[in-house]
């Protein structure tokens, strides 16, 4: 096996290029456990550690490019105001250690299901910023992820970041796992309120084959902060159409039963999700927040 | 070193600091695989991919051709053992497979991951039979064991239990499952091996240094002399690193064919689900009856367990029901099904662990039943006398358990109408549950005492610690028994060149080596007097306790548990649970609270978390690592009190103690069950009590 440990994207990108089966491992918390499990024995390792380009955020024209290496720790400390679902995501990934180590662009290679910042992601409509000595291409995170671990990623590329519009309004996310830490997901949801928009972005998690989002959901609630005036007049959304809501999220889910739960209760529980993430948001905004 | 000098003959009941915290802190203390050896090579198994069958052909070619790797074993090379009657341990004899994952071969390599990649490369075609590996209730092949573990018989009975039944005025009949369950020590098991010179020398981690000796001479045909074992730290067993498992048998053959180079072989956690035990899944249909008052006339307790087709491990899941509660008629009775799976063996408690999660689950159900309050219902039902023997019971504080708990716990207000509580989104409730474990007592250890001049002495015995405090336990029972400071004595345990005791099992550890090394004490100050000359030395055998033919001895104990569980999606919290316990004497009341805690966990840990799940396709445990198979972390468990009653016991050993390593399990599941009931009025009577089991709420 050889490791290769560029000090520059430019680096990394090159050697990619001249060796399209290399691994590139940055926290490394999945890619280690699958070569300790002798899942895969790759014959290059692509180390981006060394890599300073991906480990810094910026903002541009209110959006945040995040680099593929700013850990799941920074976003919690760094963004927590400008991205709170992603923030909350993050907090409920691993432990303080995967935490440390962990990154969102490590997330999005292994593109699961159960990836905890993909939700808030979909949610905000974030594009994934893929590069390779060719040059770079922004990708939608809805199509980037094509199914459970794979994705629309070329051999030649690598992931440089994620670009993502700073919160104009309150957001969610809420997970259900079978214990309170160190868990993955039964199911999870993340939710933000984009008022100059009028626009609601939603994201089931580990309940579909990959991320989803809830249209149909989206559209509902949408409508019935429309009609209502709710945005201007920050009303309140009736229990009726919180329950609608929730509701249409669970017709959203394609879910099935594993030894974390069945697909009965992931759907019911995506459902609550919902409400719950919704009616939090919405107070939120109430309040002027 | 922190370590409390005080008076002598007052050691016992100090919160001493553990004596081996500084070297485990600072990694002085060495486990299993860290001794150690010049230039070792790494063992990686071969499993087999079949629940059963037989192997036809292996190529080994490509692992063999690998650079590093030293050699490719199966049962084509292996040499003969001497011994194979017990077929656990007939490791790498045949081409028969008996289960998924069961050792077939090992790659021993310069390094651990050309072993473990060479172990990929070597080929085996099967023969493949169809297998059978799922316990159900319905199974006409359910058979009767001999006896169960521990050395019980298999059914009792007292009274006439369908009469007594059919005449009662409330009855309850409920069954109630437990699922397979596995041991998971911090610690893999790990064997070091070296094979110099016709002598085996064993790094093991291991509950028992000398029990492995003894097997692993067996199965070789070697004398006792010859095989040494070392196993001065331990991290956690369980249960199971308590009997010895193929992994000790499969590293000494390795040693065997690569004379002088030492052999190491960890097993990674994976494969710790396939081949070192597991507590078996159990199905117990409990039958109660009682009269108006809420008296027990009838208690029957059919419990079916699995064992492996090859070796028998019957797990005693009813016998607690034998004398917990008075009745005027019992029933109890155990059924086996032998599968094709690996070996069930001991997991904390074996029998109470499980049978109590049953029995404490249909004595909550009952007492509704019977419009009481758990705990009065309990009270109600306590006997006079030991069901079982016939004997009082040399001490018995189950009620004060009770009486305690509930005043700790704040028992007092609680309403019994269940789902009647509700906090925003949780729904909030309580329970309780009894708790025992029996005073077990095993023959064969012996001590010795040695003035070492300048006031010290050492004492020996080959004991274990694995990780629950005995380097430090042992050296305050030296010390009294010696009438000196703990700071005299020079305790060694964990080597078979100490003499011999007795496994680390059914909570005997104090009992056995306390009470030998009292004896090895008394025995010298009787002949060397109070002020020996340096050298002088004396061994003991552990002495008989005339007092078991005229007492029953068990410990007790009582569980609060605190429920809050979300309205809408069911999820489960245990902010708090309370433990009061009679257990005899406290040896050290720091080491104690750890045991209980952990055995608290561990309860709450069955009651809401683990589960093997096996895919009856193909055999075997899918959820085979801790990101699957769940136990509590730290954000799980809430608050756990705990405390005891000050109970002399002047009957049970020379310390009156109790052993408390397993009664901490016993019954806390059912607590935590009992108290999920009283928050959403759902009963969940197959653990785990995961959220899907409890919707609809
Ligand atoms: C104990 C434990 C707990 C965990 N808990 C959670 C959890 O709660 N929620 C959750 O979502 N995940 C969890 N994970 C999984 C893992 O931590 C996350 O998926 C994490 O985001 C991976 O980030 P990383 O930087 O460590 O990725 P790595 O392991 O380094 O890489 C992951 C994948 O992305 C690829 N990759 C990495 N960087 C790039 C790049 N710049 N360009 C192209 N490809 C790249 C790698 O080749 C690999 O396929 C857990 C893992 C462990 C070990």
């Amino acid at each position: 096996m050889e490791f290769l440990q560029p000090a520059t994207w430019r680096e990394a990108l090159e050697a990619k290029s001249a060796h399209h089966e290399a691994v590139p491992i940055f926290g490394g918390t999945d890619v280690m456990v699958e070569m300790n499990f002798d899942r895969r024995r790759p014959g290059y390792v692509l180390d981006l550690t060394r890599v300073p380009e991906i480990q810094v955020w910026e903002r541009e024209n209110g959006k945040f490019r995040v680099g593929a290496g700013v850990t799941y720790t920074r976003i919690i400390t760094d963004l927590k105001n400008e991205l709170p679902a992603l923030a909350m995501a993050s907090r409920t990934v691993g432990s303080p250690q995967i935490r440390n180590r962990g990154t969102v662009g490590g997330n999005l290679g292994t593109s699961s299901p159960a990836g905890d910042a993909l939700p808030p992601l979909y949610a905000s409509d974030a594009e994934v910023e893929l590069a390779s000595v060719e040059g770079i291409r922004r990708v939608p995170v809805g199509e980037f992820v094509t199914g459970p671990k794979r994705n629309v990623l070329r051999r030649e590329e690598l992931i440089w970041g994620f670009i993502i519009p700073e919160a104009e309004g309150p957001q969610q996310y809420a997970k259900i796992g079978t214990r309170n830490a160190m868990v993955i997901a039964v199911c999870s949801f993340g939710l933000a309120l984009h008022p100059a928009r009028r626009k609601v972005g939603t994201c089931i998690g580990s309940a579909a084959p990959t991320p989803v989002r809830a249209k149909e959901a989206e559209e509902f609630i949408e409508g019935v902060l429309a009609e209502g005036d709710l945005w201007e007049t920050r009303g309140a959304i009736s229990e009726a159409a919180l329950r609608r809501f929730g509701e249409m999220v669970e017709m959203s889910a394609r879910p099935i039963s594993d030894v974390r739960g069945t697909a009965e209760y992931r759907r019911r529980a995506v459902g609550v999700l919902a409400r719950r993430t919704l009616s939090w948001a919405w107070a939120e905004y109430r309040d002027g927040r | 070193m922190s370590m409390i000098t005080g008076a002598p003959g007052r050691a016992i009941g100090t919160p001493l600091d553990r004596i081996d915290g500084p070297q485990k802190v600072t990694g002085e203390a060495p486990y299993a695989y860290e001794h150690h050896v010049e230039s070792p090579l790494y063992l990686y198994p071969l499993q087999s991919d079949i629940a059963r069958g037989r192997i036809t052909h292996i190529d080994a070619s490509a692992a063999e051709a690998l650079p590093g790797v030293v050699i490719v074993i199966t049962h084509e090379n292996a040499p003969r053992l001497a011994d194979t009657s017990d077929k656990e341990y007939a490791v790498l004899q045949s081409e028969e497979v008996a289960f998924r994952g069961q050792f077939i071969g090992a790659v021993v390599a310069e390094t651990f991951e050309t072993a473990r990649h060479a172990a990929h490369l070597v080929e085996i075609s099967y023969d493949e039979e169809p297998h059978d590996a799922v316990l159900r209730a319905d199974r006409d092949d359910l058979y009767v064991p001999e006896q169960v573990n521990a050395g019980f018989p298999t059914d009792t009975e007292e009274g006439d239990f369908e009469v007594a039944y059919a005449s009662a005025a409330v009855k309850l009949d409920e069954t109630y499952t437990t699922p397979m369950e596995h041991n998971n020590p911090m610690e893999p098991h790990t064997t070091v091996a070296v094979w110099r010179e016709g002598d085996l020398t064993l790094y093991e981690s291991t509950q028992g240094a000398h029990p492995v000796r003894r097997t692993v001479a067996q199965v070789f045909g070697l004398d006792q002399k010859r095989v040494n074992v070392v196993a001065p730290y331990v991290g956690g067993g369980f249960g199971s690193k308590g009997l010895p498992h193929a992994n000790t048998i499969l590293a000494a053959l390795a040693a065997q064919m690569i004379e002088g180079r030492p052999i190491k072989f960890a097993l990674t956690r994976q494969q710790m689900f396939s081949c070192v035990g597991y507590r078996t899944p159990t199905i117990q249909r409990i039958r109660l009856g009682a009269d108006e008052e809420g008296h027990l006339t009838a208690i029957s307790h059919d419990a079916i367990v699995q064992t492996a087709k090859i070796k028998e491990f019957a797990e005693q899941a009813a016998v607690a029901t034998r004398m917990m509660y008075a009745t005027e008629s019992r029933r109890t009775t155990h059924r086996v099904a032998a599968l094709d799976v690996a070996v069930p063996s001991w997991m904390r408690a074996p029998g109470e662990a499980p049978g109590m999660f049953a029995l404490e689950s249909a004595m909550d159900e009952m007492a509704i039943a019977c419009g009481l309050d758990p705990i009065e219902f309990r009270i109600r039902n306590e006997p006079e006398i030991d069901a079982e023997t016939g004997l009082p019971y040399s001490s018995r504080n189950l009620v004060a358990c009770l009486r305690e708990g509930a005043r700790r716990f704040g028992w007092e207000s609680r309403d019994s109408t269940p789902r009647a509580r509700r906090e925003g989104r949780w729904l909030v409730g309580s329970g309780v549950a009894s708790s025992t474990y029996p005073v077990f007592r095993l023959p064969g250890s012996r001590a010795r005492v040695r003035y070492e001049g300048e006031g010290r002495y050492a004492v020996e015995i080959g004991a274990a610690d694995i990780g629950t405090g005995t380097w430090t336990t042992l050296t305050q029972i030296a010390a009294d028994a010696l009438g000196v400071g703990v700071g005299e004595i020079g305790l060694r345990i964990g080597d078979t060149t100490l003499p011999q005791a007795s496994v680390e099992g059914g909570s005997t550890g104090i009992t056995m080596w306390g009470s030998t090394i009292f004896e090895a004490a008394r025995v010298f100050r009787e002949r060397h007097g109070q002020n020996p000359s340096e050298g002088d030395e004396v061994e003991a055998g552990t002495p008989e306790n005339p007092e078991t033919e005229n007492y029953a001895m068990h410990a007790f104990g009582a569980y609060f548990a605190e429920a809050r569980v979300d309205a809408d999606t069911a999820e489960v919290r245990i902010p708090r649970m309370t433990g009061v316990f009679a257990v005899g004497r406290i040896i050290n009341a720091k080491t104690a609270r750890s045991q209980f805690i952990g055995g608290m966990t561990m309860g709450l840990s069955m009651a809401l978390h683990e589960e093997s799940v096996v895919d009856p396709r193909f055999g075997h445990v899918v959820n085979h690592d801790f990101a699957e198979y769940h136990i509590p972390t730290n954000a799980d468990v809430g608050e756990i009190e705990v405390s005891w009653i000050e109970e002399e016991d002047p009957h049970v050993n020379p310390m009156g103690s109790k052993g408390i390593g397993e009664i901490g399990i016993v019954g806390s599941s059912a607590a935590v069950a009992n108290a999920v009931y009283h928050a959403t009025g759902v009963r969940v009577r197959d653990l785990p009590i995961t959220p899907d089991k409890l919707l609809p709420l």
